[in-house]
């Protein structure tokens, strides 16, 4: 029922990321029930929800990073451009080099802020020369505006860089592959404010260009870099549609309840 | 008195130092012990420990250090006619001791020794009999040393006993005359244990001091009688029995190097990849039976490996490898020790790699996997770089054990000094040569024996580096991930 | 960019993966190799060492006859002692001549005198220390069962072929085939040979007799000395350092000094056990308490390292709990964090002591290789008295000539590691028992 309405909207844009029905098992823990998710092309998706309601292990769904934990299971159908991405034929190297991840805490290589953001091109072989990567980096860090502040020291090592410099190289990092989604799970909470200022502009800016889904447990930052908002409580997707109605005029009194403050 | 006894009586005074200071204080207070200072235990058990404690301190030094004073004392008697040209004092005095024994011996199996020390012959025949053999017929000086060292020797326990019985009956009358109810028993008691808590962790670098201390000593000793340029630059090592031995330490460094660079070769590629498969791979079952098994290598005496190298991978490689090559036909061979210890070391690589791997934190490896690398390449391009300090400090652990390491090489390597290329040769190393020089029948003040001392200084310098390097270098890495 | 099918993997891809698998190949097999190099030293170990418990014998009735054995004829032990191995050796081949007539046994090309070369040379002291301890036995008719040659028992074992005999002087084919006919005829055969643990050592040329027990007699000693040394000093050291000590360069110092120490290669504490026991306060050579000395300083750091993580591992709060009901800071440790700590010290404790079990090369230096067969009295006095050490032991039969004492080295090999598995069993037993988690 409440998908009704969401219906007429996606025909406007084209949706990248189609999640159906999709359950989460930890072992035998339901971590995730009947989640049906639409993640269109050049939007910012916000997954908000109390810590614990699965927001983070879905995302993780989305690029196959929760394969790296040996008792988790997923089922249920997710789609990339209606390609399931857990066919068997999928190799999720391929997968994660269209869905892009930055995550919670900054976490550059011990290597040069060039390698850093150089890494991506060059174990998928985007580039073929020099000349090439060098641009590739030096695009990628402008867009994660960082060129200004580093252009002088590509060479030193990116952990050298501060708390917020350093998620955006990890965000540079990222997008040199030239993923068409990009999952960020909480990328701001490791932050000081003006750091943080910093990231969601750089999220906003990255929408001309990405599909960005990002996970965050500060509903003002939902609500600030976000278009479309799903809410998550306990496994299940409470709500999900136009952040202005999800923050303006919740439908479930659970969203209600978290917006205001009484749950979470 | 003989030893077992004089610990129990001590053991058993202390015993009754015990009950006795127990008693005394409770008796002070007329059995109200709220009026003592401390709970009656302790009044006891200061009593005990002062009783007990010196005592059996005086018991340890005194064995410690009687065999060097009752030992000039005979060594005095000897005639120095008697004792023959090129041989020492200590050869004769070990005759001594044997006569000693022996004399024991024949009496406590109840035969007449009175008529025998008056004829050397029939000593000789009947200390045979009783299974102790003299080259040659005790002479008169060496029976009166004998003699002496008996009496030494008892008198020497007959004072102990007495001066240990004294201090222990000592101990427990002066913590008995100090019990009254203000008495802060437990207070001394702690200080009391307090200070045997600081000698025990003295030990520590009391044996250091030992070590450096030991090892110098001989070492000075050493090139005081032979030149130290000879022995740091000679490339010649050719000990003689009568002396003009050359004394040269390279081509024993360079046995050493070489055996423990293929231990390394072998053990680091293994060690290394069996740490990334367990740390990386593995299943959580997997890991907890293969860890283990591979840990059993370390658990297993150097004696073990020696053992196999010299029946069964020596042989092999001699048979198959050595000899069809023509590189040679000796079954011990620095291949052999180096291959052996190779095995050896595996786990010294892998477990301590193991834990730096996973001291790298997930995070890292996530940000690779996220933007699409495989497992592989997340491991050679981060991970392992991310660890290289930790690795390098384990590969100069392992490297430090491999040349510290003496019965593979001892039954391995063989014993013949050479500077060579070919690894199927035998080669000697600097822990072989410590072991031949000290266990051999050459006179301890000749250079050839106290070269050992040399050597075992340059190989303790030389881990002594290597460990505190590894340890730096270890440190620092855990540092920038905690 | 025109975007492929999620399905469809690209030839970059797959190279990728390709060298994917080749890695995880690289990492499967570095642990197949480590293991199997495991597997290949205990198969070698054990396929050599196991016959040293299977040993030939021969058995046959002797007649003692007082003529031979007490001619006074009065049992009169220190007289009856004139009679030497010899006489014994010339008895037992007598009577095994006598056994293999009535067996109907030919003696063919076999010479009585290379009959006698078939039992082993210790055989006849055997008996006669037998026969010295019991006189009345003398005149009677026994049934003995002697150890054979080392070449009789290396044809059993197949070490010493018929080709290899008829190049040997020790034996021969033909005193081979008459084994085989005794063998038939049930006076020669394989049986367990306790003996290996219980005789002491045998010289060069009897690898048949050499047995552990004075071996393992005095790595007993030493243990106890460590024990009683290492245990007491290595638990007060670790609870003054991590309770007690002030942060100061001075704990520092004794913190590095005992890292460094554990690491120091143990041949360095041989040398300190020659110069400071030895040479400096004259302890006998080849005597346990010298061993368990060295042994105790090598291995005090392999047991505060793990004492002090056991103690480490006790909760702040247990000591907060006892300090604020008035305990002293010695009460504290003594009744709550020691008795806490108690598993984790005793496993490292068990796991130092294997070690110091397992140890050689200091021994070596200290002049435990010395051949040593009487057995060492009863301590404390006994531990001054020469004895050998299962390791050393087991080093000396690799030097000798024989090739019967191979099988006697890792024979002696299947002990000492029986002996470890068993000490790392307890401790493993110790710390799941007691393991405990906070």
């Amino acid at each position: 029922m409440k998908d009704q309405r969401l219906e007429t909207r996606v025909d406007t844009q084209t949706i990248k990321i189609e999640a159906r029905k999709a359950q989460v098992y930890y072992g035998t823990n339901h971590a995730i029930k009947d989640v049906d998710v639409d993640i269109l092309d050049k939007t910012v998706t916000a997954f908000i929800g109390p810590s614990g309601c699965g927001k983070s292990t879905f995302l993780r769904c989305l690029n196959r990073m929760n394969d790296t934990i040996p008792s988790c299971r997923v089922e249920g159908r997710i789609t990339l451009e209606g390609e399931d991405i857990y066919d068997p034929r999928v190799d999720p190297v391929q997968l994660r080099a269209r869905i892009g991840m930055v995550f919670q805490k900054p976490n550059p290589f011990p290597k040069s802020i060039y390698d850093n953001v150089a890494y991506g091109p060059k174990i998928h072989g985007l580039t073929r020369n020099k000349a090439e990567l060098d641009e590739v980096v030096e695009s990628c860090l402008r867009k994660a505006a960082l060129w200004n502040e580093v252009k002088d020291r590509l060479a030193a090592p990116g952990t050298g860089l501060s708390g917020g410099q350093q998620q955006r190289l990890c965000i540079a990092r990222a997008i040199a592959t030239s993923p068409e989604v990009l999952l960020m799970d909480e990328p701001c909470s490791a932050l000081d404010p003006i750091a943080t200022a910093q990231v969601e502009e750089l999220i906003d800016e990255l929408r001309s260009q990405f599909s960005v889904v990002i996970v965050t447990h500060s509903m003002q930052q939902a609500a600030r870099v976000s278009q479309r908002t799903a809410f998550f409580h306990l496994g299940n997707l409470v709500e999900f549609g136009e952040t202005g109605q999800i923050f303006t005029n919740p439908r479930d009194p659970r969203t209600e309840s978290y917006i205001s403050g009484r749950i979470g | 008195m003989s030893l077992g006894p004089l610990t129990l009586i001590i053991l058993a005074l202390g015993l009754a130092g015990y009950l006795i200071g127990r008693r005394r204080a409770i008796a002070q207070v007329a059995g109200d012990i709220r009026k003592l200072h401390s709970l009656p235990p302790f009044y006891g058990r200061i009593t005990a420990l002062l009783t007990v404690v010196p005592a059996l301190f005086l018991i340890a030094a005194w064995l410690l250090a009687e065999p060097a004073f009752i030992e000039t004392k005979a060594l005095s008697l000897i005639a120095a006619e008697d004792i023959p040209a090129g041989k020492s004092a200590a050869l004769v005095m070990a005759d001594v001791r044997r006569v000693a024994d022996g004399v024991a011996r024949l009496q406590d199996s109840g035969i007449e020794i009175a008529p025998l020390l008056a004829s050397p012959s029939a000593l000789k025949t009947a200390l045979n009999g009783a299974a102790i053999v003299l080259e040659t017929e005790p002479t008169v000086s060496t029976l009166a040393a004998a003699a002496a060292l008996r009496d030494a020797l008892a008198s020497s326990r007959f004072a102990l006993s007495i001066v240990a019985l004294l201090l222990a009956a000592l101990g427990l009358g002066f913590a008995l005359s100090r019990i009254t109810p203000e008495y802060r028993a437990r207070n001394a008691t702690e200080r009391f244990a307090m200070w045997l808590l600081v000698a025990s962790s003295l030990v520590a670098v009391l044996t250091t001091v030992g070590i450096v201390g030991s090892l110098l000593f001989e070492t000075i000793h050493f090139f005081q009688i032979y030149p130290a340029a000879d022995f740091f630059f000679s490339t010649e090592w050719n000990p003689q029995f009568r002396g003009g031995s050359s004394l040269g330490l390279w081509p024993l460094v360079w046995g050493t190097l070489y055996v423990s660079a293929i231990a390394l070769v072998v053990a680091v590629p293994i060690g290394l990849m069996s740490a990334i498969y367990l740390a990386e791979y593995a299943s959580r079952t997997t890991r907890s039976w293969v860890k283990p098994a591979i840990e059993i290598l370390a658990g297993i005496p150097t004696i073990v490996y020696g053992l196999f190298a010299l029946i069964t991978v020596g042989p092999l490689l001699r048979d198959y490898f050595a000899a069809p090559l023509g590189l040679g036909n000796s079954s011990s061979s620095v291949m052999t020790a180096g291959l052996v210890m190779g095995i050896m070391v595996i786990p010294f690589v892998s477990s301590l790699s193991d834990d730096i791997i996973n001291a790298v934190p997930q995070s890292l490896r996530d940000g690779s996997l996220g933007i699409g690398a495989t497992p592989s390449e997340t491991i050679r391009q981060v991970v392992i770089p991310a660890a290289l300090p930790g690795i390098v400090g384990a590969v100069l652990l392992a490297a430090s054990r491999a040349i510290g390491e003496t019965m593979i090489v001892v039954m391995g390597a063989g014993a013949a000094a050479k500077l060579s290329l070919n690894p199927f040769e035998a080669m000697t190393t600097v822990t072989v040569k410590i072991v031949s020089q000290l266990t051999g029948d050459t006179e301890f003040a000749s250079p050839e024996t106290l070269v050992a001392f040399a050597l075992g200084l340059t190989l303790f310098t030389l881990t002594l580096a290597l460990n505190i390097l590894a340890l730096i270098i270890v440190r620092k890495y855990r540092e920038q991930y905690e | 960019m025109t975007r492929v099918s999620l399905f469809a993997q690209d030839a970059r891809t797959k190279s990728r993966n390709a060298a994917e698998k080749r890695f995880r190949a690289y990492g499967l097999s570095a642990i197949v190799v480590a293991l199997l190099a495991l597997v290949w030293l205990l198969v070698s170990i054990f396929g050599n060492g196991l016959p040293a418990f299977r040993q030939t014998f021969i058995s046959f009735p002797v007649t003692l006859d007082a003529a031979v054995l007490d001619k006074a004829g009065n049992r009169n032990v220190a007289e009856m002692a004139k009679t030497t191995t010899i006489g014994y050796a010339k008895l037992l081949a007598t009577s095994l001549e006598a056994e293999l007539a009535a067996k109907g046994i030919d003696l063919g090309e076999v010479k009585s005198k290379d009959l006698t070369k078939m039992i082993s040379e210790e055989s006849p002291a055997t008996l006669r220390n037998r026969v010295l301890a019991d006189p009345s036995l003398i005149g009677q008719t026994v049934q003995v069962s002697v150890l054979a040659s080392g070449r009789i028992d290396g044809y059993y074992k197949g070490r010493v072929s018929m080709e290899s005999a008829a190049k040997d002087k020790n034996t021969s084919p033909e005193q081979l085939a008459l084994a085989d006919q005794m063998q038939s005829a049930g006076v020669l055969s394989m049986q367990l040979n306790p003996g290996f643990l219980t005789m002491p050592d045998a010289s060069d040329k009897r690898p048949e007799a050499a047995g552990l027990g004075v071996a393992i007699i005095g790595s007993l000693y030493m243990m106890v000395v460590v024990l009683v040394l290492a245990l007491p000093i290595g638990v007060a050291a670790s609870v003054y350092l991590e309770e007690f000590a002030p942060k100061n360069k001075f704990t520092d110092l004794i913190e590095v000094n005992i890292a460094n120490l554990a690491a120091v290669p143990s041949i360095v504490y041989g040398i300190l056990g020659l110069a400071i026991f030895i040479n400096f306060a004259g302890l006998p050579q080849s005597a346990p308490i010298v061993g368990g000395l060295v042994l105790t300083l090598m291995t005090l750091p392999r047991i505060i390292i793990p004492t002090r993580a056991a103690l480490k591992a006790v909760p702040p709060s247990i000591r907060d709990a006892a300090l604020g009901v008035g305990a002293s800071r010695l009460q504290t440790v003594t009744h709550h964090v020691l008795p806490l700590a108690m598993p984790g010290i005793l496993t490292g404790t068990i796991i130092g002591l294997a070690q110091a079990l397992g140890e050689t090369a200091p021994l070596l230096l200290i002049g435990m290789v010395a051949f040593v067969r009487d057995f060492p009295g009863a301590p404390p006095e006994g531990l001054f008295d020469p004895a050998a050490a299962l390791p050393v032991q087991i080093y000396n039969w690799t030097q000798r000539g024989d090739p019967g004492f191979v099988e006697r080295a890792s024979g002696a090999i299947i002990v000492l590691l029986v002996f470890l598995i068993a000490m790392n069993a307890i401790a493993i037993y110790f710390r799941r028992k007691f393991e405990r988690r906070w």
